[in-house]
């Protein structure tokens, strides 16, 4: 499929190009940011968890049809903010006002009710059930008795509403992250939404998804619906809101229409500190002996032809668009999916890996993208999630378990990579994106590994925590380790890479080193030269 | 035209009963007969309602392992009922049946949707529960059929009518209904489908603004209900009610339903996959007693080899359709 617009998507997604604003002129409200009639207000809501506040005399306005972005670092507050709107967790003090009126806002039925809508990073969606269904499902308005006919007739049109081509017929299981996307937003159409909340609804597309799916935020813009737009990403903020409420400890810092805001001053609202968002590249590591070679390698029906040397102490970059496959190299070195072709040498000699525990025996570790499924017992504390990849180390008198320094390890850690909690018992699911990523770094760091594959080590994690994994991967290539790192990210690419692998649709598009890297010739190696979909 | 793999599984289902039936016809004599007809769907009619409501359990993301003590309560307490008030209009009777279930059932939904106990433990709990209730209720006692109204006891024979000489009984056509009915409900009507949302996602389904505690009641009233069903059919078919009445239908109950293609993860299944999943389960069950070269005892560890057989086929079935990109894989969502 050839589709123009995708060049500029990538481009705009790889580099955080932020282009200039020319679509709908920004619709601006008297200011202070205080509109007429809000479809949806927050006034003064308190929440805490145990000892833990985390809202504290939050306000906020949304006004109809506007998209309002609301930005914050991890821990900031936004996902209480979220659960409180749409009725899962109830606020300890203030009040919620839809059109002016008081409203108690007591379950997700509530919610519906009175037009307040969310959807998720993670699509939540019937997988056994198709596309119309999935619209349809909780829809009061549309009788006791089942019709299909009507029913997928229905579902056809909202879907075309939003711009997009979904068979309606479709289990949704077989539907790709976007779609299923696009199936929740078609749901909250259906159910009359006033406010529809998007929480990092972009964190897992591909850059021609992005665009899609900011038109679709368009278009419901233009049914006026107000849509509360959470990201990290602060080129699409640019890109699509109105207006911009940044929140901090659980606080209303700012609200500001988009044009009065930079991108500088948001960050440091976010903080509440100057941070330097363009990182500045250090000085490249003296490098060692090599350690990883990779010939040739492949997996079938995935990826091919990666072929590369790894050196102490050298940071290496895979770069590349959604779906060029550079996850599964790294799955294939940490023996989850392992290669079917080629050859890997360590320390000169081949080795096969068939499992993570084949890796972890030749000391290779790797921290996923994926924290919940691949990376960390959520229910168990800090503790016991550093110490699971090694617990061997922990065996005293009959096999047991010397908790003392397990307790001690973990301890160790909580200081050297500054992870926010109160001890390290506190359980690792109620801690923020950014902490749970330094918890699994622990994990894996303790296991003394030489070689280390990070996949994508800031998704979701906000800017100031970013600054510190950076700061932590550099660290750790200058005491030696041969460190891999796998990021969508260009700006990241280009601050931590000694050389980059760039891969285009499974294969090695080419490698070079980071000073001959801009981020023009690093996007045309990764979209080709054809100029393809970006996807 | 795309094959749906729920129907290619139903086919597979058929085409593993048609194999079933022409097996055991080369190994016992007179097999292909009315009578073994009659035999087999009269047995298979105490089951089906069972499967039924235990399908709509599973299909919740739950399980009902109390039905067969259930089934011997409701029978048990029915037939001391009629002994008693043996005038009592039949359609009263199975009523009463269905009530006593129901409440059973009652038990296990409070417990498992609003006390938040897996389905398994609190079902594994009232399993023993009301067996030890009907052992010490009953005081050893057994009902027998001459404290029974004629009309129950003349009701397993009686015939609803014949097809190609083949004798369709009452109980069969009750048993029958039972899944139509619950077939019909689950694709035409709108509060049914939340069984399929609450199984598929329940996370989803909160979200989606459905009380899945409410849904997940339900199915096991229904579920009890249906027990209730089953334990009158067996009242009728046996007469006699001892403690053990009903032992083990929750092992045919669940072979029936996942053989029958009912996902144990839940969110799908059909009620034409149920029906033949009975069919098959008790088709081999009444075989193998008449099967001379294999020991009568052979027929549990047979069941219980056909719950697993059915289970893998369907995972591997769908990790093969994972790889062909019809569902998202395990480990990672699809590269796009």
């Amino acid at each position: 499929m050839i589709c123009r617009a995708a060049p500029l998507a990538a481009l705009r997604s790889l580099t955080g190009w932020i282009p200039p604003v020319t679509a709908v002129p920004v619709p601006l409200f008297p200011t202070p940011a205080e509109p007429v009639a809000a479809v949806l207000e927050l006034r003064n809501i308190a929440k805490s968890f145990a000892a833990t506040a985390a809202l504290k005399d939050m306000n906020l306005a949304i006004a109809p049809g506007e998209v309002h972005a609301i930005v914050g670092e991890n821990g900031a507050g936004k996902s209480t903010l979220i659960k409180i709107m749409t009725g899962v967790y109830q606020p300890d003090a203030g009040s919620i006002l839809v059109k002016g009126a008081s409203v108690s806002v007591r379950s997700t039925q509530d919610a519906q009710t009175l037009g307040i809508a969310a959807i998720y990073q993670e699509p939540m969606v019937f997988p056994d059930l198709d596309v119309a269904e999935n619209i349809f499902i909780s829809n009061r308005a549309q009788g006791a008795f089942m019709n299909w006919k009507q029913m997928y007739a229905a579902a056809t049109k909202l879907i075309e509403q939003l711009g997009v081509t979904v068979d309606v017929h479709r289990a949704a299981s077989g539907l790709t992250l976007a779609e299923q996307q696009t199936v929740e937003i078609a749901r909250a159409l259906s159910l009359d939404v006033k406010v529809l909340i998007m929480d990092e609804p972009t964190a897992s597309l591909s850059a021609h998804e992005v665009a899609r799916l900011l038109g679709i935020v368009r278009t419901l813009k233009a049914k006026g619906v107000a849509v509360i737009y959470i990201s990290h990403r602060l080129d699409e903020i640019f890109e699509v809101a109105d207006r911009v409420t940044v929140i901090r400890d659980g606080q209303h810092i700012s609200t500001r229409p988009i044009a009065e805001v930079t991108p500088d001053g948001m960050v440091k609202d976010m903080v509440g500190r100057a941070v330097d968002i363009h990182a500045v590249k250090t000085a490249a590591n003296l490098h060692g002996a090599s350690v990883l070679r990779l010939e040739n390698l492949g997996r079938e029906g995935v990826f091919r032809g990666i072929s590369f040397d790894l050196a102490m102490g050298e940071v290496l970059c895979l770069a590349g668009l959604v779906g060029a496959r550079r996850t599964d190299v790294g799955l294939a070195l940490f023996g989850i999916a392992p290669a079917t072709e080629g050859r890997i040498l360590i320390d000169g000699a081949e080795v096969i890996l068939r499992s993570p525990a084949a890796a972890m025996a030749k000391s290779i570790a790797y921290v996923s993208e994926d924290r919940r499924k691949m990376g960390l017992a959520m229910a168990l504390p800090i503790f016991a999630n550093v110490s699971l990849a090694s617990l061997g180390k922990l065996l005293g008198a009959f096999g047991i378990i010397n908790r003392t320094a397990e307790m001690a390890m973990a301890e160790k850690y909580r200081k050297q990579l500054a992870i926010k909690s109160v001890s390290v018992r506190v359980e690792v699911g109620k801690l923020s994106g950014g902490n749970q990523q330094k918890v699994m770094l622990a994990k894996w760091l303790e296991t003394k590994p030489r070689i280390l594959i990070f996949d994508e080590p800031t998704r979701g994690v906000d800017v100031g925590a970013k600054a510190e994994v950076h700061n932590i991967i550099r660290a750790l290539a200058k005491e030696g380790v041969a460190v891999l790192v796998i990021s969508s990210d260009l700006p990241e690419v280009l601050a931590l890479a000694d050389r980059i692998l760039v891969m285009r649709e499974g294969k090695q598009a080419g490698i070079m080193d980071i000073s001959q890297a801009t981020q023009e010739n690093v996007i045309r190696l990764a979209a080709g030269t054809d100029v393809r979909g970006a996807a | 035209m795309r094959i749906h793999p729920q129907t290619l599984r139903l086919i597979a289902l058929g085409l593993a009963l048609l194999a079933t039936v022409l097996f055991f016809s080369t190994q016992i004599d007179s097999y292909l007969s009315p009578r073994m007809f009659t035999r087999i769907t009269t047995s298979a009619a105490v089951i089906l309602p069972v499967a039924v409501g235990q399908a709509l359990v599973v299909m919740t993301r739950n399980i009902d392992l109390s039905i067969g003590s259930t089934v011997g309560v409701v029978a048990y307490l029915t037939g001391q009922f009629l002994g008693l008030h043996g005038d009592l209009n039949p359609v009263l009777v199975a009523g009463l049946a269905m009530g006593i279930g129901g409440a059973m059932g009652a038990v296990n939904g409070v417990l498992v949707a609003w006390g938040r106990v897996p389905s398994i433990i609190v079902t594994l709990g009232t399993l023993a529960l009301f067996r030890s209730f009907l052992v010490q209720y009953s005081d050893a006692k057994t009902i027998t059929t001459a404290s029974l109204p004629q009309w129950l006891v003349d009701l397993p024979q009686a015939n609803a009518f014949s097809i190609f000489g083949l004798d369709v009984r009452v109980t069969v056509v009750l048993a029958m209904c039972s899944a139509i009915a619950m077939g019909l409900a689950l694709t035409r009507l709108r509060a049914a489908r939340r069984f399929y949302a609450v199984g598929s996602n329940p996370d989803a389904a909160v979200m989606a603004g459905i009380n899945s505690a409410k849904v997940v009641f339900v199915a096991f009233v229904l579920s009890g209900v249906l027990a209730g069903l089953a334990g009158f059919l067996f009242l009728a078919k046996f007469g006699n009610i001892t403690v053990v009445a009903g032992l083990g239908f929750e092992l045919k109950a669940v072979a029936a339903v996942v053989v029958g293609g009912v996902s144990i993860i839940g969110g799908s299944g059909s009620m034409i996959g149920v029906v033949i999943g009975t069919v098959l389960v008790d088709t081999i069950d009444n075989s193998l007693t008449r099967w001379e070269l294999v020991s009568e005892f052979w027929r549990d560890a047979l069941l219980g080899m056909l719950i697993m057989a059915a289970v893998t086929v369907d995972t591997v079935m769908s990790r093969q359709l994972g790889r062909i990109g019809l569902k998202t894989g395990p480990l990672k969502a699809g590269p796009l």
